[in-house]
């Protein structure tokens, strides 16, 4: 039901800190990633495995419908999902989560590119990040599979025919049905079998032939 | 006095009985009788003719004959005379042909049962030359025109059939290949009766041909069912049953009735409404390579 994932390009994590990132050795409390698409999606899932990340937020940059291009605006889609229920213990930090349409605050439509902003306040891990991140775009129900055409005409004409001096349509249907029949089992014991009246016996090989 | 003779007339009997209930059983056991017996009432079952006396005549004479025409056969092939062979031959073959038409075509083992009965009676006739591998190519054809002809079919409605599947003189028929051309000439008898009675039904007047047109219709819509090709088999068998409903053959007809008007068009006769039914079938029977 969710389909294939959407390529994207994952950016490099990017951490909010407040002075030299370099020099500073302070470990950051927020990292950025951003997903780019290629083309605008409508977003129907984020799905991602979770690496000790305690709350994500999720923004969307989104092409303005009615506007000429260019036109784009960021929206938040969840604010401060909490992935890790206590920041400091284990439970929650490597499990495997996903972000559908309905949780979303606004509608991910015509998106071209996600925000992911992971808080983590705890200093007990060393590290937190979040990882395999894939995005599943909306799919149309009807346009999956396509009814076989004699299907739809199955159900009969509501208004009633004129059978006028026309034969009866079930004796003729019954007969054409056995007829039918007979001529599928026919078809169905036909074997490959052969008598092998063109066969032609090893000695015009055509490698041997070839020596003449 | 009456008691004593009794008595007396009582214990002689038993001893005698007896004794002879032991001969009888012995008897029976040693001929075999109970396994003959038992035979002649599973193939009478299996048959279910209507004439279940005459049905067992003829299985016990054919039994006979070829109890006393086994050894005999064997001497026979070497240097016989060529008339003695083709009466042994026409034995066989309307032996075989007895086989065959004690299962109706719809039976499938009982029919697959009798086939290889027919087949292995056939291996064992034939002329001089005894043809290794099958049956002799020149007995299948006539075992194949007999079945036609037996069915109900006239010479010209089988013969295009029999072009298709027969074999020449001096090929060996394989068991697969006989099978298949038995199996396709009982469908065909079949089929031909069948169109014989939607004939009727279309006519719808037993006095006056069919319109034309009707038959045109009819006959495509069969067409059209049997050209579903594609697909696995349950969703080829579903579209084209979907194809010969009631209900798709009353739009056909109603379509082609609306066209014209109620008067009379030209109309089809039977023989030629057979033909072109009998077309389609064989159309589709493959051809023996």
């Amino acid at each position: 039901m969710t389909g294939n994932p959407v390529d994207c390009t994952v950016k490099s994590t990017v951490a909010l800190q407040i002075g030299d990132v370099v020099s500073d050795s302070f470990r950051p409390g927020v990292y950025i990633t951003d997903v780019v698409f290629g083309e605008p999606v409508n977003i129907q899932e984020i799905s991602f495995k979770n690496s000790y990340t305690a709350f994500l937020t999720v923004r969307v940059l989104r092409k303005e419908a009615g506007s000429e291009d260019g036109s784009t605006k960021w929206v938040t889609c969840v604010r401060n999902h909490c992935l890790m229920a206590n920041p400091h213990t284990e439970e929650g930090s490597q499990d495997y989560f996903s972000i559908y349409r309905q949780q979303m605050l606004t509608q991910p439509d015509n998106v071209t590119t996600v925000r992911l902003i992971q808080r983590q306040p705890s200093s007990v891990w060393l590290n937190f990040n979040i990882e395999e991140i894939k995005i599943y775009p909306l799919v149309h129900e009807d346009s999956e599979r396509d009814v076989p055409s004699w299907l739809s005409t199955i159900t009969p004409v509501e208004e009633p025919l004129d059978l006028n001096g026309l034969p009866d349509p079930d004796e003729v249907s019954s007969s054409i049905q056995q007829m039918w029949a007979l001529t599928e089992i026919m078809q169905s014991s036909q074997t490959s079998a052969s008598i092998g009246r063109f066969d032609v016996d090893g000695s015009y090989d055509i490698n041997l032939l070839s020596y003449t | 006095m009456a008691e004593k003779r009794r008595s007396g007339g009582g214990t002689v009997m038993p001893d005698s009985k007896s004794v002879k209930s032991e001969s009888d059983k012995e008897f029976l056991s040693q001929a075999g009788v109970g396994v003959l017996l038992r035979d002649a009432l599973l193939k009478l079952v299996e048959a279910r003719s209507e004439d279940p006396i005459g049905f067992l005549a003829e299985h016990f004479s054919n039994l006979a004959s070829e109890s006393e025409s086994g050894p005999v056969g064997g001497g026979g092939g070497d240097g016989g005379e060529p008339q003695e062979n083709t009466v042994e031959e026409q034995q066989q073959l309307s032996r075989a042909l007895w086989h065959l038409s004690l299962a109706h075509h719809s039976q499938r083992s009982a029919f697959n049962n009798n086939i290889r009965l027919a087949y292995d009676l056939l291996t064992q006739c034939g002329s001089i030359q005894r043809v290794p591998g099958g049956v002799q190519g020149r007995i299948y054809t006539e075992m194949l025109q007999c079945l036609c002809s037996e069915g109900g079919l006239s010479g010209t409605t089988a013969a295009p059939l029999l072009r298709r599947i027969r074999c020449h003189d001096y090929e060996a028929v394989p068991f697969e290949l006989f099978r298949q051309g038995v199996q396709t000439c009982t469908a065909f008898a079949d089929y031909i009766r069948k169109s014989q009675c939607l004939y009727a039904a279309v006519a719808s007047r037993p006095e006056r041909p069919a319109e034309r047109s009707l038959c045109r219709a009819v006959l495509a819509t069969l067409e059209e069912a049997l050209d579903t090709s594609h697909g696995a088999d349950s969703a080829r068998f579903l579209e084209a049953s979907a194809k010969i409903s009631p209900a798709k053959l009353a739009q056909a007809m109603a379509d082609v009735r609306g066209a014209g008007e109620q008067q009379e068009g030209p109309t089809m006769d039977a023989r030629e409404f057979e033909d072109a039914a009998a077309a389609l079938f064989i159309a589709r029977v493959r051809v023996v390579i």
